[in-house]
């Protein structure tokens, strides 16, 4: 009885991909780092993205430690389109739009829970946890209409995959598979969330909160922009660290490294960004498992566990290694974000370290942490300011760095030197402007070559789970 | 703990305050909240005591038959602070480069409905309010939230102190793009 849709059927009559927006190309020049203010602010291009970018991404959807039995659920977003994602009896995860297919209410009201069936609302159809439509009121009614209860089922999310812990959701069913997706950035993820093979957890739930502002200005800032939080984030360090910001420009060893538009910047001191939390247990902490990871992932990465670093996965998924704070901000509309964060910690972690960092980046990167509370107000107004006519029109810089490549070096994808740098933000744009430009994945350029075997990624946790 | 405001269990009853404590705890209330209104910050965290526990969870949508509820220590919270925490939170108000608050932001905080107990050691008070929290920045934020508050008050002479607040807010979704404030 299951609904086995897949992305195209009957009852989902998708639209042919719509013709990409003329002379996107003329919003930006990634050589000399020229960006155009009309990306934040226009309605035509918001439209474009959602369905050139959100509806052929893999986004993120949950935490495995989020639903770990059969019946547990969380609800999400994929851009705007409301999802469940619901464990299943043999252990898989598969995900469906929370809407019912009979007059489209919203399915399911709650946040998260554990569940045998989805009951709708208004007329009480019934489906399992598999979206399978299992009954309903005036069955037999429906019966001598003709209708088939096979074929109105909850739609599923075409794919659904999981990497270390983290599950994605696509809404292609012709998207090229998650593996392949992160590619070689895996290598940079492994840092995050496989310190040492037991994988990672989410604590405390999510904290949902609404900035007013375009979804990529904070993609931006965790893609590479540590340059701001000399500035913006004085007030909090002085606060929390009893000084000013590191001069992280200074710092002869540090990166920017991209694949595939997603993009992390760092240095290698180990526990710049967990000393922020004003926590030293939890520097310790690091400090003490540092040996075991360089034993595992290299001396290199082990450098990167909790160092002044930041990450985003494209298009909409950032973290922050050793503040913890791990992210989505979902898109509603081209001046509005819903941000929903969580914290991520090693399972393996004592009770008390995973209570510290809870707390810690509630105090620091929550809507009521020291640091971000500077952030939403540059985010709302990066954007804002848009709204002149003529205003949209004044192209900004996104230059810094332009001759930072290195070319040579061992570590995989695209490596720039110092971390102060916009590398990542122009890569980022370069996959954003790919993907506006596509009718299909097979019109998208492969312009990152992956160097890297998967066995370089311990294989063996990387598993289709739908 | 559900979202909604827990009536008082049965046993033992909880003890009316006599009015003119009810009014000195009134009128505390009321200080209080216009030291925040006029970002007189360090006076107000001399109000709290050591050992404080100030707690704002996020709240959760869940049915009413999950025993998880819509918050409870441990999960998601706004704020989970110690003494030391909050005066970190203070040290961040006060430093010049707090460009976020340069324009000040304007607050009002209304307190209402206010109930006071005998607490459960001597000199000690268990009581609830309701607060409207509204901020103005710049030319057009403006934030409302309400909620309500559980705390437990210390006597220290004509003065009290806060040792515990819990504050509940009505959003599960925060309409705001941050808490520079204090409930």
């Amino acid at each position: 009885m299951t609904h086995e849709c897949s992305g195209n059927c009957e009852r989902l009559r998708k639209d042919p991909a719509s013709a990409p927006l003329r002379d996107l190309d003329r919003l930006l020049d990634l050589d000399t780092g020229r960006l155009s203010r009309r990306v934040y602010w226009d309605q035509r291009i918001y439209e474009q993205e959602l369905e050139k970018i959100f509806a052929r991404s893999w986004l993120f959807l949950a935490h495995e430690s989020q639903i770990p039995k059969a019946g547990d659920y969380v609800t999400t977003y994929m851009a705007e389109d409301n999802v469940i994602v619901v464990r299943q009896k043999d252990g898989s995860i598969r995900a469906f739009l929370n809407t019912c297919p009979h007059r489209g209410n919203k399915l399911n009201f709650t946040d998260a829970g554990n569940a045998r069936s989805f009951v709708c609302n208004y007329h009480g159809w019934s489906f399992g946890i598999d979206g399978a439509l299992r009954g309903m009121a005036g069955q037999e009614l429906f019966e001598a209409s003709g209708m088939d209860r096979a074929e109105h089922g909850l739609h599923p999310v075409a794919k659904v995959a999981s990497y270390k812990g983290l599950v994605f959701g696509n809404m292609d069913p012709d998207a090229p598979s998650l593996e392949e997706f992160l590619g070689d950035f895996r290598y940079y993820l492994d840092v995050m969330l496989d310190m040492d093979g037991e994988g990672t957890e989410f604590v405390g739930g999510c904290v949902k909160s609404v900035i007013n502002c375009n979804w990529k200005v904070p993609v931006e800032n965790f893609i590479g922009d540590i340059y701001h939080a000399l500035w913006t984030h004085d007030s909090a360090a002085r606060a929390m660290l009893g000084g000013p910001v590191a001069e992280v420009y200074k710092d002869p060893d540090s990166y920017h490294v991209n694949f595939n538009g997603h993009g992390w910047e760092f240095n290698l001191d180990i526990v710049g960004n967990a000393a922020t939390l004003g926590d030293k247990e939890i520097r310790k902490y690091l400090y003490g498992i540092q040996p075991k990871v360089a034993e595992r992932l290299g001396e290199f990465r082990s450098k990167m566990i909790g160092s002044i670093s930041s990450v985003s996965v494209f298009p909409n998924l950032s973290f922050l290694p050793g503040q913890n704070t791990f992210r989505v901000w979902h898109p509603r509309g081209p001046g509005k974000i819903e941000l929903h964060t969580w914290t991520i910690v090693n399972k393996s972690a004592p009770q008390d370290i995973k209570d510290r960092w809870l707390k810690g980046t509630m105090l620091t990167f929550s809507p009521s942490g020291v640091f971000e509370m500077d952030d939403g107000e540059n985010f709302e107004f990066s954007t804002r300011t848009n709204a002149g006519f003529v205003t949209r029109q004044q192209d900004l810089y996104m230059g810094l760095g332009r001759d930072t490549r290195l070319a040579d070096s061992e570590l995989p994808g695209n490596v720039y030197r110092n971390q102060v740098n916009e590398a990542n933000h122009r890569a980022f744009y370069q996959r954003w402007l790919d993907l506006m430009q596509a009718r299909g994945w097979e019109e998208v350029p492969v312009r990152d070559k992956p160097s890297l075997p998967e066995s370089a990624f311990a294989n063996d946790s990387l598993k289709e789970v739908a | 703990m559900s979202a909604l405001p827990q009536p008082q269990p049965a046993t033992p009853a909880l003890q009316a305050v006599d009015l003119a404590t009810a009014h000195r705890i009134q009128q505390f209330l009321y200080r209080e909240a216009r030291l925040l209104d006029s970002e007189a910050w360090s006076d107000w965290l001399a109000l709290m005591t050591d050992d404080i526990h100030y707690w704002m969870p996020a709240i959760e949508n869940r049915r009413r038959a999950d025993k998880l509820g819509a918050y409870a220590i441990g999960r998601g919270a706004y704020f989970d602070d110690n003494h030391f925490d909050l005066s970190r939170r203070v040290a961040r108000f006060k430093q010049p480069s707090a460009w976020a608050e340069d324009p000040p932001t304007r607050h009002v905080h209304v307190i209402s409905n206010i109930e006071a107990y005998a607490g459960e050691a001597d000199g000690e008070f268990i009581v609830h309010s309701v607060f409207v929290n509204y901020r103005s920045r710049g030319e057009a934020d403006n934030d409302l939230l309400l909620g309500r508050r559980e705390d437990v008050l210390r006597a220290g002479g004509e003065d009290f102190r806060i040792a515990r607040r819990k504050i509940v807010i009505t959003q599960s979704l925060l309409m705001s793009k941050n808490l520079n404030t204090f409930f």
